[in-house]
């Protein structure tokens, strides 16, 4: 991303696509398999390596799981888990020349963001049913529009979220490059605290979308 | 910059097309490799549970048996002391007796000895005698005549002094 805010178009079946966005989400999604077929290739009883990482990646998110959305949940965990690891790299890729972040799109943040809550609504009625609808008018019946206030934030807040946060990481970078020239270590502190970032990111939202999953997803007579 | 367009759409797809593959690449092997492991480990520790139990059951067997050897061993030891001194006793008494035979065998030759000593003395003291009563008297007797007296002589003699030799 060299011209900020600039974003190249294609058109497909009259449909309009970020072309730049598509390249690297797919690069993002290679890098994920590529990641995972690294990590699953030599399975053990006693991991190391790559297959340690991942694992332990996935134990500790199912033990949020677990938290969060109770015995229900970890139906979702395959989903829980790729949401993380996606979101991971693709705000990291963004952090090498030349690459950009497929989360530095809107389409991309609000897009996941909309499925999550979609996936919540469904879920509700799905194990649910009235008493999901109910809980709108909960404590009193004026609340719904209240209630509404939070559902609508939910999806706007999840994905503003990341996509400020990484878009607002790149420009910095390229900012900081163009002011100083002559002295890079804003430019490197900057890098390093965009990991950070990428890495706090990628958590936040999965741990939010676990939040909000959770509401509909466990049972309530579970502990 | 904000611009919302199919790219959302498209992203959503992306995004579940992942989903698939990394269940099925990753997400079910990895969760089975955790399970197998989970189960090996409580196998592991049930089986050491197990054999800790055996162990305990070996190491108290082991005690008593210990013991039972101990036992066996100090009625051993009794047992053969007891041998030992009647085998002593026994041989001592025997020593005993044989130093008995002993002194009676020694005072017997000593005896035995005195006699001969005794005899020899008298033939001794009788020679002398005869020698002596020859001179003194200077004049023969008849042999039948000397042995008589000298044979009255030493018969005093005998019964006054040679029963104290």
């Amino acid at each position: 991303m060299h011209e900020i805010g600039v974003r190249e178009v294609v058109q497909f079946l009259g449909l309009t696509f970020n072309w730049e966005t598509l390249k690297m989400t797919w690069l993002a999604m290679a890098i994920v398999i590529l990641i995972a077929v690294i990590a699953t290739r030599r399975l053990s009883l006693e991991p190391k390596g790559a297959q340690l990482v991942i694992e332990s990646i996935i134990e500790f998110l199912h033990e949020q799981i677990g938290n969060t959305m109770g015995k229900r949940g970890m139906f979702y965990a395959p989903l829980i888990v790729t949401l993380f690891l996606f979101i991971l790299v693709s705000n990291l890729i963004g952090l090498i020349p030349t690459l950009a972040s497929p989360t530095n799109d809107l389409n991309t943040t609000l897009g996941l963001a909309l499925m999550v809550v979609i996936m919540v609504h469904f879920l509700g009625l799905y194990y649910k049913g009235s008493h999901y609808i109910a809980h709108f008018f909960q404590p009193f019946k004026v609340f719904f529009f209240i209630n509404l206030v939070d559902e609508i934030a939910k999806p706007i807040t999840l994905s503003f979220r990341l996509f400020g946060n990484i878009l607002a990481g790149e420009i910095l970078i390229i900012i900081l490059l163009q002011l100083a020239k002559w002295w890079v270590i804003p430019s490197v502190a900057w890098l390093a605290f965009s990991i950070f970032v990428g890495v706090v990111q990628a958590l936040i939202f999965t741990m939010l979308t676990m939040a909000y999953l959770g509401n509909s997803v466990k049972d309530e007579h579970e502990s | 910059m904000i611009d919302i367009n199919s790219t959302l759409i498209a992203q959503i797809l992306n995004f579940l097309v992942l989903v698939v593959i990394l269940r099925a690449v990753a997400y079910k092997p990895i969760v089975k490799v955790i399970e197998a492991r989970e189960k090996k480990i409580k196998e592991t520790l049930d089986q050491a549970d197990m054999d800790r139990r055996a162990a305990e059951n070996i190491l108290a067997e082991n005690k008593a048996k210990l013991a039972a050897a101990g036992k066996k061993a100090e009625d051993i030891i009794e047992k053969a002391e007891k041998a030992a001194r009647d085998a002593r006793d026994a041989s001592i008494e025997a020593t005993k007796r044989e130093i008995e035979q002993m002194k009676k065998a020694a005072a017997e030759e000593i005896e035995r000895d005195r006699l001969k000593m005794t005899e020899s003395l008298k033939s001794e003291v009788v020679a002398l005698s005869m020698a002596a009563a020859g001179k003194i008297i200077e004049k023969n007797l008849s042999e039948k005549d000397n042995e008589s007296i000298v044979k009255s002589f030493i018969d005093k003699l005998d019964s006054k002094k040679l029963g104290d030799l």
